[in-house]
């Protein structure tokens, strides 16, 4: 050791730690270039710190190393053959569920009154009847499509006639003028209920229900085409099926 | 939850040379290599747990030669630390005497990138010398110490995780310390051999 400068040991400790200023840096430095003993007593240092660091790097290392073994080497659970198929079965069904409630949620959020109106409705025709030679205006026109005149000759007719009304109705809801067709269907259901008769009235019924649907009264339209599917009797009894009542119920519920 | 993720050599590096998030990157280079060395050693005579060792001597070899400024970025990290792998376990094999000349003939034909740093990995029962004359440091001192030179704190944050009364006494304990294991070493001198070339290589 150098002991020709007092506190020199001190001073070469510092310089370890970077404890000095960098003026007696300087200082040190020149006296460790000049004094080779000193250089290996400053040597000596370094190597003592060298070892403290390999130390807790080492100690480092092994540390995570138990930590990295564990991580990397967790045992992958075999599973058996049983529970394989299982699994693969429960994952086939879970697959197919998803399938039919995609497949249903697709139905409910994509009903719309207008594909269950458009599903459903056929414009009325007019019988050809053998052998008669004279039609109605009304009925000329109707059956030329002429709708707004069809309109125009019920309004203009002096006395009421169910044949007119329902001809209106039907041409007022090709004409999309919904308000009027119903208006116009009412009456004929009307009319035959004063007069205890039946003429066009399962027509007018159905295509009144179809009206309501359009115009999103579905409690009404509900209302009738459950009164429609349990008359047997009833002309469109067997067009009302539980797919269309449901449909119109579930868009009632959005 | 811990955020695995995988660093690029660049960031690897730099905080190694910084010592900043040490235990991120070490688990990084872990994830990365881990299997890749260890399925060499396994293919060359060795078991799991040499490989397991040689990994961790390998690691500890790489990160000590990035601090020292010796990983030049001329490879990748991985084929450096392939390199690396490879030449500590040969060094392993011949030193138990049972190196096969079929892995000497593979050796030569691999491009030596760490031979300038031969020295610090070479040296197997001076670093274990090395670990062991720490270890023989009673607890305290080993504590100030680590806590000093490895973990870069301050004599006010090891005062905090210690019962002495300031920090002056602190800086007084480690320095008694460090005296004490500056002694041990240099009674051994080729210990001091070994030290030497950690720090210069």
């Amino acid at each position: 050791m150098d002991n020709s400068t007092p506190g020199m040991d001190e001073k070469l400790v510092s310089l370890l730690d970077g404890d000095l200023s960098p003026e007696e840096r300087m200082t040190v430095e020149q006296q460790l270039a000049g004094n080779a003993l000193l250089q290996q007593q400053y040597d000596s240092l370094l190597a003592t710190k060298a070892a403290i660091r390999h130390f807790g790097l080492q100690q480092q290392v092994g540390a995570i190393h138990s930590q990295m073994m564990a991580e990397l080497n967790a045992p992958v659970r075999k599973i058996s053959p049983v529970r394989k198929m299982i699994r693969y079965t429960s994952a086939v069904a879970a697959g197919i569920l998803i399938l039919v409630a995609g497949f249903f949620a697709y139905q409910y959020f994509s009903l719309t009154p207008e594909k269950v109106f458009s599903a459903n409705y056929q414009p009325y025709e007019l019988n050809t009847s053998r052998g008669t030679t004279t039609n109605s205006l009304i009925e000329e026109a109707f059956r030329q499509k002429k709708y707004e005149e069809v309109i125009r000759l019920r309004d203009a007719a002096t006395e009421p006639n169910i044949k007119n009304d329902f001809l209106a109705g039907a041409a007022a809801l090709e004409l999309n003028n919904l308000s009027l067709a119903r208006q116009r269907f009412a009456s004929v259901i009307e009319q035959n209920k004063t007069a205890n008769t039946m003429v066009l009235n399962d027509e007018a019924e159905y295509y009144l229900a179809l009206t309501q649907i359009r115009q999103k009264d579905f409690a009404a339209a509900v209302m009738l085409l459950e009164k429609i599917q349990q008359d047997s009797g009833h002309t469109y009894s067997a067009k009302v099926k539980n797919g269309l009542l449901n449909d119109v119920r579930k868009l009632s519920e959005q | 939850m811990e955020v695995i993720r995988n660093f690029p050599d660049s960031e690897l590096v730099a905080n190694i040379r910084s010592g900043q998030r040490m235990e991120d990157t070490i688990k990084a280079i872990y994830r990365g290599h881990f299997e890749g060395l260890c399925w060499y050693v396994m293919n060359n005579s060795g078991s799991r747990q040499d490989a397991e060792d040689i990994f961790q001597e390998v690691l500890v070899s790489f990160i000590e030669l990035v601090q020292q400024d010796k990983f030049r970025g001329e490879s990748t990290v991985k084929t450096f630390l392939y390199s690396l792998n490879r030449y500590t376990w040969l060094n392993e094999l011949k030193r138990r005497g049972r190196a096969l000349a079929r892995e000497e003939k593979y050796e030569k034909g691999q491009v030596h990138i760490e031979m300038d740093a031969g020295h610090t990995i070479a040296d197997r029962e001076g670093k274990a010398e090395v670990l062991k004359v720490v270890a023989d440091l009673g607890d305290t001192c080993k504590k100030i110490l680590l806590l000093f030179y490895y973990e870069n704190l301050s004599m006010k944050e090891i005062l905090d995780q210690t019962d002495y009364e300031s920090e002056q006494v602190v800086r007084n304990k480690k320095y008694k310390c460090l005296k004490q294991l500056e002694q041990m070493v240099n009674a051994n001198p080729a210990l001091r051999e070994t030290l030497k070339n950690l720090i210069h290589g």
